[in-house]
């Protein structure tokens, strides 16, 4: 399998507040990683440190990502590199059409790998088999991105982003909020069919709900800062009966 | 300033045999009219309001002379070659008319200088072209104040050339007429143009105007008077697109007067380095007219930019909507100034207008100042100011998506600009979206 990401002692400040406090996680390459914990405690911090989001400062601690120190790279080389967060909020950007948006992107990451650049072609064929896959209809191509989606809306857009990008680390950060139930079962299947032995996940969620569509390979509690506790899904059954604070307090 | 004034009468004495249409007494009467109250008045300082967002300083501490024949010649790679979508390109150099390109047009069109129609139509034009007194605002004081309007005074007395269309009776044109104006000026000198549109009842007409200067180092100072009458159930189209050099200033002025049932749309898009002002007073004067007036602003460099409208709704059911775009960039400044006056005779008026600043550097400055003067009681009147920069939410976005920096605020920017671009017609997008190009490489 080998090691797709090693985090070791991560320390992270935000506006002078301490949020990571020696977090550290490693993920396989294929690994589905659940990463739950009480509102407050970094896990959407940990999130954006990944993706590179400015504002994050990381006074201690490492990311080795594919072998590579993650936190040398550009938000924009980080994508490069197989890095993908699907938003809690996605952003909208009045404007500009969703296809052009992920044409652009996926151009952009394929230049910077030195790979070829899809034309417009080759480019809408992709797009409309990976929207069929996820039983997304193409309506929404012209659509300014994300500008009067609903919240399943947004959040499948994600997933399409996603597959169209096919990221080697998905982050999902609360990819369940906001969503009904049936829309979560749709967000997942999709996720679901994107998944191989090449794609690493990171999943942040509060509920139970979204790993039992997900079945992720290990859960990972994160309190206060760091991991306090890791387990199998059982752990997040666990979670899920005795609530956080059982849970901290058994450690 | 004073000093100034004189010279400027002196001139236009020593200078007005060399004007077009001096033999036609209205013509000479309105020159008249329109060096008197610039003696008068002078160029608007500090205490005007419409004129009090920047300071004119290279106008008003110059003297500029009528421009004559030019030293420069025409760059021909400014004129691209015509679209396949414009029926008639009319081209001016530096005020002179130097090409008229045409298919074979309907009958009812007629489209050629202003020289030209002084020559052959005069009567045509008479009451066509209206005194800079009659443009002055309404005031609730019921003063009126000439002062706002002292470049349509110059413009009435030194105008030189023009463009003149006329659409006769229930003729809708095909295609789009284009006017491409190319300015190359001596230093220090001054051109003017003034033109008209002439809708008859029930026709239609697109129209283009291009304005590029062309001028490098040179201070030049020109301004383009166009009198737009819409008759009718007619509709027009006049969209405007400017291009300022560095040390150009321009003052562009659309006066519309729209009628009963007809319709009137424009866009500005003016890409400065230089000073440009763009001013649109449309007056809907009768019922079920309406209005939409676009406008988009570009500054870098030292660039100062004014967009001016104002819309008056003066009978009922009336409607106008006005949307503007600003982005600015290193040390330009801008100011929007946006009004809208219902009359009390205007019940049942639906008026919005919107401008939006983006503001890409800390230097940039902006001013936007909307206006509402409503007495009428039954009317339905929104406006909306906002000014920002880009979002860093927005910017991230696009960066974890793997688009680099520099391109994600490309893609950003653009997208500010599209709101105002994507309602054009697909005949000019086009060009549109190459000035926001330019922009970007400016």
């Amino acid at each position: 399998m080998g090691t797709a990401l090693e985090i070791k002692d991560l320390h992270v400040e935000v506006e002078n507040n301490k949020i990571l406090k020696g977090l550290s996680l490693k993920i396989e390459h294929g690994e589905m990683a659940a990463i739950m914990g009480p509102n407050g405690a970094g896990k959407s911090t940990l999130a954006s440190v990944l993706a590179g989001k400015e504002g994050y400062n990381v006074t201690r601690g490492t990311i080795e990502y594919l072998g590579k120190d993650l936190l040398e790279m550009s938000t924009e080389d980080r994508a490069s590199a197989g890095v993908f967060l699907a938003f809690q909020y996605p952003v909208e950007i009045p404007g500009v059409a969703t296809s052009t948006f992920v044409r652009t992107a996926l151009n952009a990451q394929r230049r910077n790998r030195g790979e070829e650049e899809l034309d417009a072609m080759e480019f809408l064929k992709l797009a409309r088999q990976r929207a069929k896959e996820l039983e997304m209809s193409e309506d929404f191509f012209q659509r300014a991105v994300n500008v009067g989606f609903s919240g399943g809306e947004k959040k499948r857009a994600e997933v399409f982003q996603m597959s169209m990008l096919s990221p080697s680390l998905a982050i999902l950060d609360e990819t369940d909020s906001g969503l009904d139930i049936d829309a979560l079962k749709i967000v997942a299947e999709g996720v679901n069919k994107l998944r191989d032995d090449k794609l690493s996940g990171i999943v942040i969620t509060h509920y139970q709900r979204l790993l039992d569509y997900l079945q992720p390979d290990t859960v990972h509690i994160l309190a206060e800062g760091k991991i306090i506790k890791t387990g199998d899904k059982s752990l997040a059954l666990k979670l899920e009966e005795k609530g956080y604070q059982g849970i901290t307090e058994a450690n | 300033m004073k000093n100034l004034q004189h010279k400027y009468y002196e001139s236009y004495n020593d200078n007005s045999h060399l004007l077009p249409g001096l033999d036609i007494s209205w013509l000479k009467k309105l020159r008249e009219e329109g060096i008197d109250q610039f003696k008068k008045d002078g160029f608007p300082d500090k205490s005007v309001e419409e004129w009090n967002n920047h300071s004119y300083k290279n106008l008003t501490d110059n003297y500029f002379k009528p421009h004559s024949d030019s030293k420069f010649e025409i760059n021909s790679n400014l004129i691209e070659k015509r679209d396949s979508k414009c029926s008639i390109r009319v081209i001016f150099f530096n005020g002179k008319i130097i090409n008229i390109e045409s298919d074979s047009l309907p009958e009812g069109v007629e489209v050629n200088s202003l020289t030209y129609f002084l020559k052959n139509n005069s009567d045509f034009l008479k009451d066509k072209i209206s005194s800079p007194k009659e443009y002055s605002e309404e005031r609730l004081s019921n003063i009126i104040d000439s002062r706002p309007q002292s470049i349509v005074a110059v413009n009435a007395a030194f105008h030189q050339e023009g463009a003149v269309i006329h659409i006769k009776k229930n003729v809708k044109m095909p295609g789009y007429i284009e006017l491409l104006h190319i300015g190359k000026y001596n230093k220090n000198t001054m051109q003017h143009m003034r033109s008209v549109v002439f809708l008859e009842e029930g026709s239609e007409c697109e129209v283009l105007e291009n304005i590029v200067n062309d001028t490098e180092n040179d201070l030049a100072f020109t301004s383009n008077v166009t009198d737009i009458n819409v008759s009718k159930g007619a509709s027009l189209s006049f969209h405007c697109f400017i291009k300022g050099s560095s040390n150009n200033i321009h003052i562009n002025n659309i006066h519309g007067e729209i009628h009963k049932d007809s319709q009137f749309n424009s866009t500005t898009i003016v890409k400065a380095l230089g000073q440009v002002r763009a001013e649109n007073r449309i007056n809907l004067l009768a019922e079920n007219s309406s209005t939409k007036i676009d406008m988009l602003l570009l500054g870098s460099k030292d660039a100062l930019l004014e967009g001016l409208t104002k819309v008056k709704h003066a009978k009922n059911n009336s409607t106008s909507n006005q949307n503007t775009r600003v982005i600015l960039n290193e040390n330009s400044k801008a100011s929007f100034q946006g009004k809208i006056r219902v009359n009390k005779e205007a019940d049942g008026t639906l008026a919005n207008m919107s401008c939006k600043s983006l503001l890409l550097s800390n230097k940039a400055r902006v001013n936007s100042k909307p206006e509402l003067e409503i007495l009428a009681d039954d009317v339905k009147c929104s406006h909306g100011v906002t000014i920002g920069n880009l979002s860093l939410e927005q910017l991230f976005y696009l960066r974890s998506r793997g688009i680099p920096e520099k391109e994600a605020r490309k893609l950003l920017v653009n997208s500010f600009g599209n709101i105002i671009l994507d309602d054009l017609n697909i005949n000019f997008i086009g060009r549109a979206k190459n000035i926001m190009l330019e922009y970007f490489n400016d």
